[in-house]
């Protein structure tokens, strides 16, 4: 991407598609099965993208992932046989439910996917607004698929809870350290007591997500998903934690709040993060009073947590200093934030 | 076109761009969202452009925004190549009006229209190559910036013309721009699925009799070149390959073997096996169309394909992508077609030429062996 990029009124041109952030949450019910209605090509695009992500995490799962295999017929005389026909098909499998999401050639076509998925089949059939592009962005089909599947799947709202636990809403599963950064949070929420109870959506079965009222948070993995937070909110009354902790700061601030809203004392839980904080800073004070290098574009996350860093570090910022990385989205927790020293220490000794 | 579980090959999209970007002097632009932007971007790490159109360009016309990043493109000394995608195709925009007033060159190819194949073909139609009879050497083709072989194909026969003392003309497609209206009378191939139509095909490089057919054969159109240290070359390293295998085979039985690749890599793997390890090709799955080919070798573009394939042949070696390896983990495997996932792979590796047979048989004969110690493990 060179001299294209969208001037800044346009900065959601980037936002991806809707069909990628729907299917980063469907893809990972692990006993349903999607349905990408368009050509062949948005499916393997998709698909070869998991697959890739997947690859990268040790653990190849292979989703199940139908396309319609639109053609150039189809789009002429309308794509709504060729859906029925295809969840007809998929129906027949051992499969508990079936996600439908749509490509932007549907919706320039203007088939009535709602219609196709309304019609009786023997199982949820659970149309996700997406729309391709024309339905938003990555991020918006991420938060569409987790409303529609929250409210779509029989549910229970009143699952009894047995102890004090959250649920992990909206992990990016296709981010490289979606593990690690789930693991941060589990250990952060062991701090105060709390342990994890629907990990919503990220390898899981149709059966897992019932139990998703039981718990007193839910913890966004990052503000955007605010709408799906209010959806939950609404339904079940369960109130939201914005986002997973970036920074030092933040990790305390993070486990104040998850404390404040599950009634939990969290004194001995900072304490405990605060001390930790400090061994990693008096583990990397051999970086102290250098000079490092910020990319200007970087997200304004991280250039907040780069200029905490540079402050407790004794380090100086200027255009002269040594480039260190910085991560489009901010490290998670105090964990997250020692990986990042250890690539800045390598960029400054290199 | 009836449904497919887990398509496994890109979009004509994909490889129109393919096609182009391998190209020196053309700046691709996607004609498209972000989300079409974004694969291709991701997959083949070349520089590419984008119109990232929205629902607004979707409603009131896409062309203010194409003449708007047309425009900022132009004065690059690059000449644009415009790909379509889907939904501006079925918009049915004059976009050829569009680009009257530059010098751009479109190629419309909406992932819907076909696969890989097609889009490469037609982004190498639009470039509408052209022999000059002047031009001395061979034409290389058959490189795609998909093809994982992609580098290592072309240095290896880059060093077998060299070898030769043959001259090269256009390289279909990794060369500057302006060299495609300015090719060689003759070609030779390192990729059958990626031919370029252009000049007198003289042969392929895929398989040792194969490289020295070919290079005998270039040498006889092109004066001055020399066939005989290629020759002597393959002669030598054909002693090598049966010495290995021939080792091979004296501790273990033949691989049992399913492949999955484009037709002309699928091909060559097949032929090599069978020559050299007496080896059992139980199936190929072709990617692309396999045309009038013997009953074994179908065409393979689903995930479920591919595992009905290994379910009922039960291969001990699966030649294909990380998709198949997948698909098959209990099995041997050995890379032959994109995508190759969860490896690190920086250097160049080839298939073509003198090099790449003996790298391919190296390589299934080190994944025969480790796969027997990770079965006889239990691992």
């Amino acid at each position: 991407m060179t001299t294209s990029k969208p001037l800044p009124l346009n900065t959601c041109r980037h936002g991806g598609c809707t069909l990628t952030g729907a299917l980063s949450a469907t893809t990972h019910v692990r006993d349903a099965a999607t349905i990408i209605h368009g050509p062949k090509g948005c499916a393997h695009h998709n698909f070869s993208l998991f697959h890739a992500t997947g690859a990268d995490n040790d653990g190849i799962v292979i989703p199940d992932l139908v396309s319609t295999g639109l053609d150039g017929t189809d789009i002429v005389f309308g794509g709504e046989p060729v859906l029925a026909r295809t969840i007809r098909s998929v129906a027949g499998r051992d499969v508990k439910a079936i996600f439908v999401i749509s490509t932007c050639v549907i919706e320039t076509i203007g088939d009535d996917v709602a219609a196709v998925c309304g019609q009786e089949y023997g199982l949820p059939v659970i149309p996700v607004p997406t729309a391709g592009f024309l339905g938003g962005t990555f991020q918006e089909g991420l938060s569409n698929a987790l409303i529609a599947i929250a409210g779509s799947c029989g549910i229970s709202p009143a699952a009894v809870p047995a102890e004090i636990c959250a649920n992990i809403i909206g992990e990016k599963n296709l981010e490289y350290e979606a593990e690690e950064n789930y693991a941060e949070v589990e250990r952060l929420l062991s701090l105060l007591g709390i342990t994890v109870n629907v990990r919503f959506i990220r390898n899981c079965a149709m059966a897992d997500l019932s139990r998703i009222g039981a718990a007193q948070v839910n913890i966004l993995r990052e503000p955007e998903l605010e709408p799906a937070g209010k959806f939950l909110k609404h339904r079940f009354g369960i109130p939201f934690q914005p986002s997973f902790p970036t920074g030092f700061s933040g990790t305390i601030r993070f486990l104040e709040s998850v404390g404040r809203i599950c009634g939990v004392d969290s004194a001995r839980a900072t304490a405990m993060e605060e001390s930790r904080q400090a061994d990693t800073l008096a583990d990397f004070e051999d970086l102290a009073g250098g000079r490092i290098a910020l990319d200007p574009k970087a997200s304004p996350g991280s250039l907040q947590l780069a200029g905490e860093l540079a402050e407790r570090l004794d380090l100086s910022i200027g255009t002269n200093g040594r480039k260190v990385p910085l991560p489009f989205s901010p490290p998670i927790g105090s964990t997250g934030v020692r990986r990042l020293l250890h690539r800045w220490r390598c960029a400054i000794h290199a | 076109m009836p449904e497919c579980d887990n398509p496994l090959w890109p979009c004509a999209m994909t490889g129109a761009v393919a096609c182009l970007a391998g190209f020196d002097g053309i700046t691709v632009v996607i004609h498209g969202s972000s989300g079409c932007y974004y694969y291709p971007a991701t997959l083949l790490h070349a520089p590419l452009e984008g119109t990232f159109i929205m629902e607004q360009e979707v409603i009131f016309g896409s062309e203010d925004r194409l003449r708007e990043v047309i425009g900022r493109l132009a004065g690059n000394g690059k000449r644009a190549a415009v790909v379509t995608t889907c939904v501006p195709a079925i918009l049915g925009e004059d976009i050829r009006s569009v680009l009257a007033s530059h010098d751009t060159i479109l190629v419309d190819s909406p992932g819907f229209s076909g696969d890989l194949e097609t889009g490469y073909r037609a982004a190498l139609d639009a470039l509408s190559p052209a022999v000059d009879p002047a031009v001395p050497g061979v034409n290389i083709d058959g490189l795609c910036l998909l093809d994982p072989f992609y580098r290592g194909n072309l240095q290896e026969v880059l060093r077998l013309l060299r070898l030769a003392s043959v001259p090269v003309g256009t390289i279909f497609c990794s060369d500057a721009a302006e060299n495609v209206n300015h090719a060689s009378p003759y070609t030779i191939g390192t990729n059958g699925d990626f031919s370029s139509g252009v000049g007198e095909f003289l042969g392929g490089t895929l398989g040792l009799d194969t490289v020295t057919q070919t290079i005998s054969e270039v040498c006889r159109h092109i004066p001055g070149s020399d066939p005989d240290p290629v020759i002597r070359e393959a002669e030598r390293e054909k002693e090598r390959v049966i010495r290995a295998c021939d080792k091979f085979l004296r501790r273990f039985d033949p691989p049992r073997v399913a492949i999955f690749a484009g037709l002309a890599y699928a091909r060559f793997a097949e032929e090599a096996l069978r020559t050299w390890l007496d080896a059992d090709i139980l199936c190929i799955g072709a990617r692309n169309d396999p045309g009038s080919s013997p009953e074994y070798i179908t065409r393979a573009t689903g995930m479920n394909e591919v595992k009905a394939l290994i379910t009922e042949h039960r291969p001990d070696l699966i030649l294909g992508s990380s998709f198949e390896q997948a698909a098959g983990e209990s099995c041997g495997f050995v890379g032959i077609v994109p995508p190759l996932r969860g490896r690190v792979s920086l250097a160049p590796r080839t298939i073509a030429g003198t090099t790449g047979t003996l790298s391919f048989i190296e390589n299934v004969l080190n994944e025969c062996m480790d796969h027997r110690k990770r079965t006889a493990r239990g691992t």
